[in-house]
């Protein structure tokens, strides 16, 4: 660790774990080229398809209807969120073979609902997830193009390159992409998606298909949609650094979060970028309550509901492999071994089946050690009882005003575990704190989703 | 038609999950009819989706709204179709809202779900105006070389069944919420699409949960008959007369008149779907257009030759006079079969 300037003039406020973390100068905590801008923009990820919404309980509203859309996007623009993410899966997710039953499935189409979102909202960015590997550049720029035009420069692309041949049986090219090859065509893509917002001529001869086509709408307000990509591994984050301008990471906890600022710094410098030209927003969930001791008891109950007992064992069955319906909830793990031999996609999990022996093993013995039956078992293992930002309101404005100081991330894309009404308290309560800590704007900074995400003009 | 529900038809006999009718039924559907029971065709406006289109669209969907205009066609002028759809169904209420969009040089699991997203978002208020392209400029911006029309009609009827298929992948009630056994929906009210044609195949279930019309109106415009051809138009839910405003207010009311005449002969029979909607084309946005629309609507609707206007809450299947579209299960098809043949088997 090099001392440099730091502590920073506010360290006082800083905790221990923060200033640790940090190793550059006051200016450069984290990296000596990045500067943190010290504010955070805050985005929402209705994520349709999912584990953690909960729809057991009576507030609970359709996962589908436009009421609950509409109501959403309304409080968050209330709260001057820069984003409203959708999510996308091209396949129902499956278990053992059947449409997963548990968790809440199906969704609209991303871009369809945007577009009436847009109508009904005029601030508030849109960002649709939209796969590269089964559309079609043109169509899908198009699309993009149109959300951008119909919402005044609002439109966003998270970019994911889902591509297994199990998501491509509903799709005309099949499962035609390698795994290895996902980012190369995912490139040649963008590239051709840029070309048409900018209304160039299009001729692309690439290794799995060739594209002739013409861009012919006019530049939205703000250029042309803006790109978020979202994949965790080294070639993801390269493409990222090259041609994206908001990460959507999965890295939320400060020293997670420190790490990714720093790798995504060094590469879009490597690539001849400015060190801030991409910002970073984890994907996140807030519980919020008046004290801390209230929130705590929340989050367990949260938890609860988030995870029964089906939910349990069907988490233990994707390991296992095999119909373990027959056991307790809350008696002790599975004694029977895995079934090695049976493979195939399901709840999108890239298990490694040569190695279930050992770890349905290692499991056995871990629960066993701490007491635990499969319920309380798969409660701590699909996340900790306490995420980053539980707690009191003023304790996670205080933790998030830290991550703002050090630069860690330029915002959150929070998943609320609560459909439609999981953003109230935030916006009720935790933003007023963030805006009193001159962390969070007090109004949007423009009309375009590049202005309300600090992105220079292109 | 090639595209194959299912390979195996034994023990498969489809069974509907209610006793609605399944054919066509101006009476049944509670849409109007004029002194001989003649079905009477909704009045729709053909809106271009250029980008200069943006400025006055809202206004200009309201306004046409109010001037009595039963639906809105959505036809394709750079802007994409099904977008601009979507974003007019919060801005109005009771119209119905039609893309016309492309068949072939899409992905058809892709169309059929954005436009049960439409029929989701504006609660029942969408439909298809089924087109298949014949542009040679549109194939290679997807990769593809144009097919012949024979292929073009061939595919064109085999998307229609398959997106029919995808829609009706899920049962009403297959979302269930049940909090005692911990079901969000029920596997065994949804099933597999299994579209398998000559060109594509798509598996489904729909990512999406059935619409509020479950099976919405495809209708095909006279215009685009030809390259859609016989065994789409055949399978649509009815035509569309297309007529150019420029014509005059004369012109349109005689072309609807020899339209209606025209199925009262019978034209209306063997593989000619019946007129659902009459289409008006050439909206001059420079002059008065909601001026022009609305005393149109007045005299058309006077004259008993169109639908009455539409009332909020009513589905677009039965503004246009089609019986409601109940879910079909096909037993083969069922999405939980796996788990009924490893019971089986255990
Ligand atoms: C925060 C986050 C959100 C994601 N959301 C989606 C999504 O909505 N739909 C999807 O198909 N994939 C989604 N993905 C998965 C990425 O597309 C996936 O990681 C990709 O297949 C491969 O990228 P990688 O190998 O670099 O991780 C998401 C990934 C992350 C990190």
């Amino acid at each position: 660790m090099t001392a440099g300037h730091w502590p920073l003039p506010t360290a006082p406020e800083l905790s221990e774990e923060a200033r640790a973390l940090a190793t550059g100068t006051a200016e450069h905590p984290i990296h000596p080229e990045h500067t943190p801008t010290g504010q955070l923009a805050f985005g929402v990820f209705f994520q349709g398809v999912n584990s953690s919404t909960i729809w057991r309980l009576p507030e609970s509203g359709d996962q589908v209807a436009w009421e609950s859309f509409e109501s959403l996007i309304r409080t968050a623009e209330r709260g001057k969120f820069a984003a409203f993410f959708l999510g996308e899966g091209l396949r129902l997710r499956e278990h053992r073979g059947v449409p997963f039953e548990l968790d809440v499935a199906g969704r609209p189409d991303a871009q369809t609902l945007l577009s009436a979102l847009a109508a009904v909202t005029s601030k508030i960015g849109l960002v649709a997830t939209q796969n590269t590997t089964f559309n079609d550049p043109v169509d899908l720029a198009r699309r993009l193009q149109t959300l951008d035009l119909l919402s005044g420069g609002r439109a966003g692309w998270n970019i994911v390159t889902t591509d297994n041949a199990w998501t491509g049986e509903n799709f005309r090219r099949g499962g035609y992409l390698d795994h290895a090859d996902r980012y190369t065509h995912a490139e040649a893509f963008v590239q051709v998606a840029e070309q048409f917002w900018r209304g160039e001529k299009i001729s692309h001869d690439g290794a799995h298909y060739t594209v002739r086509a013409e861009g012919t709408l006019p530049r939205s307000a703000q250029g042309r949609p803006t790109l978020f990509q979202a994949g965790a591994s080294p070639a993801g984050q390269d493409f990222a650094a090259r041609t994206s301008d908001v990460i959507f990471s999965p890295h939320a906890s400060l020293s997670a979060a420190v790490d990714f600022r720093r790798s995504i710094v060094e590469r879009t410098v490597a690539a001849g970028r400015d060190a801030g030209a991409v910002k970073i927003l984890p994907g996140a969930e807030i519980v919020l309550a008046e004290t801390e001791q209230e929130a705590d008891e929340k989050v367990r109950w949260v938890r609860d509901l988030q995870i029964g007992p089906e939910q349990a064992i069907a988490l233990l069955e994707q390991y296992w492999g095999r119909d373990l319906s027959e056991f307790d909830p809350e008696g002790p793990l599975p004694d029977v071994p895995p079934e090695v031999e049976e493979s195939g996609v399901t709840r999108g999990a890239g298990f490694q089946y040569a190695k279930a022996e050992e770890l349905t093993r290692t499991w056995r013995e871990e629960a066993k050690e701490k007491g635990q039956n499969i319920l309380e078992f798969a409660r701590v293992k699909s996340g900790a009882r306490r995420g980053e930002f539980t707690g009191s309101y003023d304790a996670v404005a205080d933790r998030l005003a830290e991550y703002a100081a050090l630069g860690a991330i330029d915002g959150l894309n929070i998943t609320p575990w609560l459909i439609p009404s999981g953003l109230d308290d935030i916006v009720d309560h935790l933003i007023p704190r963030l805006q009193e800590r001159g962390v969070y704007p007090e109004d949007y900074a423009g009309d375009t989703l590049r202005e309300n995400l600090g992105l220079p003009p292109l | 038609m090639t595209v194959a529900a299912t390979t195996e038809k034994e023990n498969s006999a489809p069974v509907t999950t209610t006793d609605a009718p399944t054919t066509d039924s101006a009476a049944a559907a509670g849409a109007a009819s004029d002194a001989q029971g003649r079905t009477l065709p909704v009045l729709a406006v053909d809106l271009v989706t250029t980008p200069e289109l943006l400025g006055s669209l809202a206004e200009l969907a309201r306004g046409l709204e109010d001037a009595g205009v039963g639906a809105l066609t959505l036809s394709d002028g750079g802007l994409h179709p099904i977008h601009v759809a979507s974003h007019l169904a919060p801005l109005t209420r009771s119209v119905g809202l039609l893309p016309r969009t492309d068949a072939i040089y899409v992905e058809p699991f892709h169309l059929a779900t954005q436009l049960m997203s439409l029929d989701h978002i504006s609660h029942g208020r969408a439909g298809w105006l089924l087109l298949a392209e014949t542009d040679p400029a549109v194939p290679p911006t997807v990769g593809r070389e144009l097919l012949s029309l024979e292929q073009t009609a061939r595919e064109a009827a085999d998307v229609l069944a398959a997106a029919r298929l995808v829609w009706d992948s899920w049962a009403d009630d297959a979302v269930v919420r049940d909090t005692e056994k911990g079901l969000y929906f029920d596997a065994s009210r949804l099933q597999y699409a299994d579209a398998r044609a000559e060109t594509f195949s798509v598996r489904g279930p729909a990512i999406t949960p059935r619409s509020p019309q479950g099976l919405l109106p495809v209708l095909v415009a006279d215009t685009d008959r030809e390259a859609v051809g016989e065994a789409a138009t055949a399978a649509a839910d009815g035509r569309v007369l297309d007529v150019d405003l420029a014509a005059g207010a004369d012109a349109v009311r005689s072309a609807l008149e020899t339209a209606l005449s025209g199925a009262e002969d019978g034209q209306a029979g063997e593989g000619q779907p019946a007129l659902r909607l009459v289409r008006l084309t050439g909206l001059d946005l420079d002059a008065d257009p909601l001026g022009t629309v609305q005393a149109l609507a007045a005299d058309l609707r006077a004259a008993g030759l169109i639908a009455p206007v539409p009332s909020a809450g009513v589905d677009l299947r039965t503004q246009l006079g089609l019986a409601p579209a109940p879910h079909v299960a096909d037993p083969v098809r069922r999405s939980d079969r796996a788990r009924l043949t490893s019971k089986e088997s255990a």
